[in-house]
């Protein structure tokens, strides 16, 4: 069981990774949208080393939900979610699997780009390093959160514009507490009070959601 | 090679569709070595039965129980039983035949229905038929006594239809059940297949 599990999680990394657009776009999008930033507002570097790390956050949360809409559309059209369904694996471990993948594909490649905007927007290591380690705890939840959305609205019309009415107040909690670990730090305060908040929250959904999600996506497809 | 003491019962099935019944009541009891043959013109509600047969779809009324208790309860039991290959063939389109087979086949030894040098390739570069053939051929990497297939021979050629049929036969011989639609005539030379005509409400 745990070997299927662990080829689950290959074959999803594979497909992501044989789909570049996948992981790509949002990379491209979340860039994008951090440099659009400064231009709206203005480039002096006090300004920026205040507000970019919020910005950076947004635009993280942004393009999660560009990425996290279609990530069970096409196992519904090849019917493999219907063998997944039959499958002696739980569901749920299998899903935990799939969004890990997910995530590493998706979110993995933004945090590794965070110290890179970071230089660019004149932030100090110390900030780079707490807004890198805010979004590494953060980020799953913006997996995990997208994919219930993702799973409750399944075979809407228009299905797009309705997650992000669905899925950004739930994370706005993910967002105050990741941009309060940034402040913090800046304040030269302790930031593992707010740090520890978040991976708890993280854990939480982990050992959680996928349950969740197996039960909403069956719910889905009965009909 | 299966036991002789597995047993489907189901009784009393309806399927409500927007707000109608799609067929009228159906209820049959099915033993090891047995097949039934589902028929009926399209959009009688042979694949919605069958959904409903995997535990897929929650029947409107009626009950399915495998081994005399619903299958819902013994849902893990019922699931080590059952192959179910539906109108879709499950396979993912950017993995490789070889990858898809072993995602199909939890990673067992597998001796494919299909070979050859298409295993190498991606999946979207092959053929209706062949994807056909590489969905069927988790049957016979994992031996399970339930197979219940949506019109699987659908793009097969005739050569590959004539082999599977064989297979199907010989399966039902080992004490294997089967519940099949098909529009082709199945003739089985060794086997009973009984057929049961969906007729509309």
């Amino acid at each position: 069981m745990l070997k299927h599990i662990r080829f689950v999680f290959y074959t999803e990394l594979l497909l992501l990774f044989r789909r570049s657009q996948e992981w790509l776009y949002p990379v491209g999008f979340f860039v994008i949208v951090v440099s659009l930033f400064p231009l709206a507002f203005t480039p002096d570097p006090v300004f920026l080393q205040k507000y970019v790390p919020g910005c950076i956050w947004i635009a993280a949360m942004l393009a999660s939900l560009l990425s996290i809409g279609n990530s069970f559309a096409s196992d519904i059209e090849d019917g493999h979610l219907e063998q997944l369904f039959l499958h002696q694996t739980p569901l749920s471990l299998i899903l935990l699997a799939k969004l890990s993948a997910i995530w590493m594909a998706t979110q993995l490649p933004l945090i590794l780009l965070t110290p890179l905007l970071g230089v660019l927007f004149h932030l100090s290591l110390q900030t780079i390093i707490a807004l890198a380690l805010s979004l590494l705890f953060g980020t799953p939840l913006l997996t995990l959160i997208g994919s219930l959305c993702t799973a409750l609205t399944l075979g809407l019309r228009q299905q797009g514009m309705l997650l992000g009415l669905l899925i950004l107040p739930l994370l706005s909690p993910v967002l105050i507490f990741g941009v309060a670990i940034v402040q913090q730090s800046q304040a030269a305060l302790p930031i593992v009070g707010p740090l520890a908040f978040l991976a708890g929250f993280s854990l939480l959904l982990i050992s959680l959601l996928p349950w969740v999600i197996a039960a909403t996506l069956r719910v889905g497809l009965d009909s | 090679m299966f036991s002789h003491n597995t047993q489907l019962q189901i009784s009393d099935l309806i399927c409500i569709r927007q707000q109608q019944p799609l067929f009228a009541p159906v209820s049959f009891n099915l033993r090891a070595g047995e097949g039934l043959l589902i028929e009926g013109p399209n959009g009688s509600g042979k694949s919605s039965l069958l959904r409903i047969l995997c535990g897929l779809t929650t029947p409107d009324t009626g009950t399915v129980h495998w081994q005399g208790r619903d299958i819902q309860t013994v849902r893990e039991d019922y699931v080590n039983a059952l192959h179910y290959v539906g109108h879709q063939n499950g396979l993912k389109l950017g993995l490789t035949a070889e990858e898809n087979l072993r995602l199909l086949s939890s990673c067992s030894p597998y001796t494919p229905f299909v070979y050859g040098n298409i295993l190498q390739k991606q999946t979207r570069f092959l053929s209706a038929g062949q994807k056909r053939k590489l969905a069927l051929s988790k049957l016979f990497m994992t031996p399970k006594p339930l197979w219940i297939l949506d019109e699987p021979l659908t793009a097969l050629d005739i050569d590959a239809q004539t082999e599977f049929l064989a297979k199907l036969d010989e399966h039902l011989q080992q004490g294997g059940m089967c519940i099949i639609t098909s529009h082709h005539p199945l003739n089985f030379k060794h086997s009973n297949v009984t057929s049961l005509r969906l007729s509309p409400c």
